[in-house]
């Protein structure tokens, strides 16, 4: 019971749920701009964890500057697909629920590619390395360097995006892209150019905060995979387009995790993300549909 | 109506046809290929009749074959190994009628996830209670011999090839294509869209477990992640979509297309293998969606056509 109150608990909760924020930012504005479901989406987080690792291990660079290299080089894997692969699929004249339908099984499939490159190169055996592990004490809490900067870059980068969407025109046009894509070529807004950055942004963050969860977690080219299904979660609890409302549900399922894994056992952690995922969809797709039927 | 159309008899000769001939080989190992062969073909017969009739994509079909496999280990030695195999394909049977309920609801790219997310989730359930139990994978000894279990596979393929094809004849089938066109459309015309749904995905279920229950007996051993791997459900979708998945040919061409493949590629390069099978994935998405069927329909009709029109 006691470790229950302490602040250490909630501060790995915080931290958690900030990750979980920023990964689900990404997932969200794709499948917000262009209803393209990303279930590759966790593939990225593992690739940013794996351009920490060799940064790190090879030319000991800290994770701070790797995660731009990760977040670039997720960015840049983004706008080899969208220009491959998406950009006509969204400009073709097909009714939108085919493009969602068929966007799952080719991001299946790039997902599975992606694994397997990986595997193919650096062997399929976890890694783990030492970086930013000092322990820092804020009060009764000590909590490892790696862990501060990640939450200190999550809740940053998220405010940061969320206020870029309240207030540049290419947030605001993003935004108009959410909710109406019709009526927002309408209005003159390059929806390909629009399209083209959410999708790279999306990736981006997604390898970003995967370097800030590899400093912590095991390294393998199949670690994505539950972070898709929690990005799902955030995005369906939080709310399809609602960025804000997104990053409050990161924290909700942080919470969620921490707690429920503290009151019971850490092997139940995946039965406890799954359950949670499973009961939401069916007891609420809504919540990822609410402004769907605008377009 | 003719007997059998050209379309149905060709997928159910051609699974008869190879069921007959390997066993000639006379080698084991033509008859675990079979075995492996036959095996996919009813999974992925299996699957196309929920995902391709009906159009609900399932990604965690793994889940029916892994508790097929579960039982068979739970209830052996209580129970004849037939009688375990069979209880395998009921339970998986139920467990689809159970959670189709709730789950088939959720329409579109959100039935998508839930279904691989279920798999998932029943994998770890399955984890932590052999944890919990204190076992760490099952051995299973003296289950019958590869030339049994043969054709206890073909049979399934067998089985499953035919299930489509009838199921395709009956309102059933013509209720799910309608369902998968338009499901509100379907519902105001009068087709029961909600019991319809119910009994397909149950019977889509049926088979896997029978054929989980096989694959543990064939190798002896089960290992909840290996028996609820995910990459059983994308190459059961990866088939369907490459061989095509709007009749019963489809599942026959495209799992004889990736176990020839496999056998080529899986010994010594099980990555790349992979590779091209999420490549093959994302190339027949795009670009021919109705699979290697669709494409030989596509040349007839061009034959059929007048020149230059």
């Amino acid at each position: 019971m006691e470790i229950l109150l302490s602040g250490q608990l909630l501060v790995a909760a915080l931290i958690i749920g900030s990750i979980y924020g920023l990964v689900a930012l990404g997932l969200n504005l794709i499948y917000g701009t262009m209803r393209l479901l990303n279930i590759a989406h966790g593939d990225l987080v593992m690739i940013g964890a794996y351009t920490g690792y060799w940064l790190f291990t090879l030319a000991a660079v800290s994770p701070v500057l790797a995660m731009l290299a990760a977040g670039a080089l997720a960015g840049l894997t983004g706008a080899a697909l969208y220009f491959g692969l998406f950009r006509r699929q969204l400009a073709g004249s097909q009714p939108i629920e085919r493009i969602e339908a068929n966007s799952l099984l080719i991001f299946f499939g790039i997902s599975i590619v992606i694994q397997n490159l990986t595997a193919l190169a650096f062997t399929a055996s976890p890694r783990t390395y030492q970086a930013l592990d000092t322990l820092v004490r804020i009060g009764e809490v000590s909590i490892a360097q790696s862990r501060l900067v990640a939450l200190a870059v999550c809740l940053g980068l998220s405010a940061a995006i969320v206020l870029f969407l309240r207030f540049s025109a290419l947030g605001l046009s993003i935004r108009a892209l959410i909710q109406h894509r019709t009526a927002s070529r309408i209005v003159g807004i390059d929806v390909d150019r629009v399209q083209a950055f959410s999708f790279v942004l999306g990736f981006a963050l997604a390898g970003l905060a995967g370097t800030l969860i590899g400093v912590t977690e095991q390294i393998s080219p199949f670690m994505g995979f539950p972070f898709t299904i929690v990005a799902f979660v955030v995005i369906i609890l939080g709310g399809l387009g609602n960025l804000a409302g997104g990053i409050a549900a990161g924290m909700v399922l942080g919470l969620i995790e921490t707690y429920g894994v503290a009151l019971t056992s850490a092997n139940l952690r995946s039965v406890l993300i799954y359950g949670v995922f499973i009961l939401v969809l069916v007891l609420r797709p809504e919540g990822l549909l609410q402004r769907r039927r605008l377009t | 109506m003719r007997l059998l159309t050209t379309r149905e008899a060709v997928p159910l000769l051609l699974v008869a046809a190879i069921a007959a001939v390997l066993p000639l080989l006379g080698s084991d190992y033509y008859l675990g290929v079979g075995f492996i062969l036959f095996g996919w073909i009813a999974l992925a017969q299996s699957w196309t009749v929920v995902s391709g009739l009906a159009g609900y994509i399932s990604l965690g079909h793994v889940v029916f074959a892994g508790i097929g496999g579960y039982v068979l280990v739970l209830t052996w030695g209580a129970v004849p190994v037939w009688a375990g195999a069979l209880l395998g394909a009921l339970a998986a049977g139920l467990f689809a009628l159970l959670v189709g309920l709730p789950v088939l609801r959720v329409r579109g790219p959100y039935f998508v996830i839930l279904t691989f997310g279920l798999a998932e989730f029943a994998k770890y359930v399955v984890i932590n209670i052999e944890n919990a139990l204190g076992r760490f994978g099952r051995l299973i000894l003296g289950g019958p011999p590869l030339e049994t279990l043969y054709w206890a596979m073909a049979a399934l393929a067998l089985a499953g090839t035919l299930a489509v094809v009838a199921i395709r004849r009956l309102r059933l089938g013509a209720g799910l294509v309608a369902i998968r066109e338009d499901e509100l459309a379907a519902d105001t015309i009068g087709v029961p869209t909600v019991r319809f749904k119910l009994f397909a995905f149950a019977l889509s279920a049926l088979l896997p477990g029978f054929v989980g229950a096989l694959f543990v007996l064939r190798t002896g051993y089960f290992e909840p992640a290996q028996a609820f791997d995910p990459v059983i459900s994308f190459t059961i979708v990866t088939m369907a979509i490459v061989g095509g998945s709007a009749d019963a040919r489809g599942p026959v061409f495209g799992a004889l297309f990736l176990v020839a493949l496999s056998e080529l590629l899986w010994s010594n390069f099980p990555q790349v293998y992979m590779i091209v099978l999420g490549a093959l994935l994302v190339g027949f998405v795009l670009f021919a969606p109705n699979g290697v069927a669709g494409l030989f329909e596509r040349r007839r009709a061009a034959a059929a056509a007048p020149a230059g029109g």
